[in-house]
């Protein structure tokens, strides 16, 4: 497993994604690509940062606030 | 990574060139004290991180004394190490050029590095650049140990923070901490922005925002003063712990201290009661004369007889001037009861005259021869001239009888002696008394002596087992009565944080839940969900990074104690706790020895080297989990406490472990007690290493004489 999935996943194990999002693990992505294409907002959300911030070219404050901002914008 | 060779080159004990070739796992070097051991370590520590300062100090001093005047040659340290099967060689060295006997010239050092690919091909490369590649200093820093006391690197609070954040996780998931924060105060930011376009309620928000700040500040500083004092406390008590195991003792030596001042103080009284000038208050004085009542007597005899025979002259004396008197008195009263005109009226020269002329010139009557006052006037002239010569009898006379009154004198001393005899009489009773008394109080002295070396043999006792000094077991009590104190008023300090933290706090929530309140009629809602989804992210990139941590000490905590375990086998060891806590928003970890949930109490030393040792190879083992890759460790001496068959067990242990382990230790040595031969003994047959070697100095060679120094390698 990728690091970067390895970290996605380990986030998506608190436990406040299933008591207030109702999410069940066994639907949890298991890598970062997947997690990109998922319908519940805050594990996309999750996910965009993971993939920002595990980029060989990490992305700056401003473009990763301006990317969640603007996929949260689409989705919610 | 492993290191195949060490070559060691005119280092101090190491004259000429001295190789190690090793081998992966378990390296033994065998050495007695002073044989080589520690110049190893130190080559190697030279090698890795040591400066151009007094390099002529770690020149060999055999190479120096053979080398010629003006000639020159090298001191190096060099290793051949294998990483992901290529070679790698890094040294260090300079040039020594020999000025005269025992002075030299040294040029600054070198750091070379060579890199061999698998197809054999050289190049040469910065040393330091692939030195820190091959063998990160950090990693170095946990990897090379001397002696028992460098083990416990874990006193150090930030020691043990360095090396977790270089073997865990959670050190790398500071960066989503970070941007999960900026991230959603951001989102606040904006939602804030939003309400406070709707006026409404502008002037009770932005009072719930002034009073959010207040409140926020106030919490910070409440954490900040309990953070401080939760610091003290553990230090309190951790300084109290340490002094309890002195504090009996001080608190003995206390109580004795005060009773040996107490005896030295009777002691001085009684010397100050003691008077022993018996020499010049009574020998001189009295003594003397203490037999002196017999002739006293005899004096006192005689002079009351003398007295009785000069009462008795003077006596006898003044009866016969009385009788004197009288007489003169009689003749006076002869004339005619008339008061006679005093002796020589008529003068004798007149009276002389008129007996001549035979005429009373007085009455003016011839006065013939043989007339009746012709007699008269021969007869007052016979009473003149017999009353001249009766005043030089009476003036004779007048003389006293004694000129001097000796007797008296004799007397006066009589009676002075008489009432010295008192004294006299009691000098014999009062020496008898004085030195009775001075004995006495002699006797208290020597029983008070003998106490008092009781009580300091007791309080040697008592310094004896105690590993502290004196001065500073009094200053135990001292401070652990201060620090007492001290931890009473933090604890409490501490409750009332804690209470006034909680009010803070609850106000904080309070006045949060308010302002969202507000937010929710008044701000966007998409910006509400917004930053409700980016709070919830904050909290889990937080609370993933602590469960990194947590995770990482569980796995550390479990993997000492596994070690821990088998260096100990069959033998009591408890358990090491690895404790978290946060102390100014940062996390730190405290390690402890417990039983049953109890600090152990005073662990021996060879409990605590092995504990130690444990927690590193539970950290070497980590870090080849985490890392992918092996690091050596090197230890000199590092069971000096621990006894041969631990020591034995212990490599053992070692020996099945991974990584490769340099150990130089003093055991498995024998010296014949006649020919002072240094053998192997045949335990060592039982120890399983992968290569060991002995290094011993050449002999004969002379202690005091560096230039005859010379340590051989001998691999067994």
């Amino acid at each position: 497993m990728a690091r970067k999935d390895e970290i996605l996943s380990s986030f998506l194990k608190h436990e406040i994604l299933t008591s207030k999002y109702e999410l069940e693990k066994s639907d949890n992505p298991l890598t970062v690509r997947e997690g990109l294409s998922s319908t519940k907002p805050i594990v996309k959300a999750i996910a965009l940062i993971v993939d920002g911030l595990e980029n060989p070219t990490p992305i700056t404050d401003a473009a990763l606030r301006n990317q969640i901002i603007q996929f949260l914008n689409e989705t919610i | 990574m492993i290191i195949k060779k060490i070559s060691i080159e005119n280092f101090l004990c190491y004259y000429g060139v001295k190789e190690f070739e090793l081998s992966d796992g378990l390296n033994i070097i065998l050495g007695e004290n002073g044989e080589g051991k520690t110049k190893f370590f130190e080559a190697l520590d030279w090698l890795f991180s040591g400066d151009d300062s007094d390099l002529e100090l770690l020149v060999s001093a055999k190479a120096l004394e053979e080398a010629e005047v003006d000639s020159s040659f090298r001191v190096k340290v060099s290793i051949v190490v294998e990483q992901y099967d290529e070679k790698k060689i890094i040294g260090k060295s300079f040039v020594v050029k020999k000025k005269k006997a025992n002075e030299c010239s040294v040029s600054n050092y070198m750091l070379e590095g060579t890199e061999e690919n698998k197809s054999g091909e050289r190049i040469q490369v910065d040393g330091k650049k692939l030195l820190d590649r091959i063998f990160p200093f950090q990693i170095r820093r946990y990897s090379m140990f001397k002696g028992e006391a460098e083990l416990d690197i874990f006193n150090n609070e930030d020691a043990l923070m360095n090396l977790i954040n270089l073997f865990s996780d959670a050190k790398y998931y500071d960066k989503y901490f970070e941007k999960g924060a900026f991230l959603r105060d951001k989102a606040e930011k904006a939602v804030e922005d939003s309400t406070k376009n709707d006026q409404k309620n502008k002037s009770l928000y932005e009072k719930l925002e002034w009073d959010i700040k207040q409140l926020a500040e106030e919490k910070y500083k409440i954490s900040v003063h309990l953070n401080s004092t939760e610091e003290e406390i553990r230090k309190l008590e951790g300084n109290l712990q340490a002094a309890e195991s002195h504090v009996k003792n001080a608190d003995a030596l206390d109580t004795i201290n005060k009773r040996i001042k107490n005896i030295d103080e009777k002691i001085s009284d009684l010397y100050g009661n003691i008077d022993e000038n018996y020499t010049t208050s009574l020998f001189d004085e009295n003594w003397i004369a203490v037999n002196f009542e017999p002739i006293h007597h005899e004096f006192a005899d005689k002079v009351k007889q003398l007295s009785i025979q000069r009462r008795m002259l003077q006596s006898e004396f003044d009866k016969q001037k009385g009788i004197k008197e009288g007489e003169r008195k009689a003749r006076a009263e002869l004339l005619n009861n008339s008061i006679p005109l005093p002796a020589g009226i008529p003068s004798k020269a007149h009276m002389e005259e008129m007996l001549k002329d035979k005429i009373c010139k007085v009455c003016n009557t011839k006065s013939p021869e043989g007339s009746e006052p012709y007699k008269f006037m021969m007869k007052r002239l016979e009473e003149y001239l017999t009353s001249q010569a009766h005043k030089e009898e009476e003036a004779i006379n007048e003389e006293p009888l004694f000129k001097n009154d000796y007797t008296n004198r004799l007397v006066n001393l009589s009676v002075s002696h008489e009432d010295n005899l008192k004294n006299l009489r009691g000098v014999r009773t009062r020496i008898k008394e004085l030195f009775e008394f001075n004995n006495a109080r002699k006797k208290d002295i020597e029983e008070l002596n003998e106490q008092l070396e009781k009580e300091k043999a007791e309080r040697e006792k008592i310094l004896g087992n105690s590993n502290i000094a004196e001065e500073k077991l009094v200053d135990v009590l001292k401070n652990y009565n201060a620090w007492q104190n001290d931890l009473k008023q933090r604890n409490k300090e501490q409750v009332d944080y804690n209470s006034r933290l909680k009010v803070v706090e609850a106000e904080l929530k309070t006045k949060r839940e308010d302002k969202d309140n507000i937010d929710l009629k008044s701000a966007n809602s998409f910006l509400i969900k917004t930053r409700a989804i980016l709070r919830d992210i904050e909290i889990i990139f937080n609370d993933t990074k602590e469960m990194k941590f947590d995770e990482f000490i569980a796995k550390l905590q479990t993997k000492s104690n596994n070690f821990f375990g088998r260096i100990n086998i069959e033998s009591f060891t408890g358990t090491i706790v690895f404790t978290k806590r946060i102390k100014a928003d940062k996390s730190f970890v405290d390690i402890e020895l417990q039983e049953d949930g109890r600090t152990f109490y005073k662990p021996n030393q060879s409990l605590l080297t092995s504990m130690h040792i444990s927690i590193l190879f539970a950290i070497s083992e980590l870090a080849s989990e985490i890392k992918e890759e092996n690091f050596p460790m090197i230890f000199d001496a590092p069971t000096s406490s621990f006894g041969e068959n631990k020591t034995a067990e212990f490599l053992n242990l070692i020996y099945e472990t991974e990584n490769q382990k340099i150990l130089l230790i003093k055991d498995f040595l024998s010296t014949d007690k006649k020919t002072k031969a240094l053998s192997i003994k045949k335990e060592f047959e039982h120890v399983n290493r992968k290569k060991a070697f002995w290094i011993k100095l050449e002999r004969p060679f002379d202690k005091n004489n560096l230039k005859t120094i010379n340590t051989q390698v001998i691999t067994l």
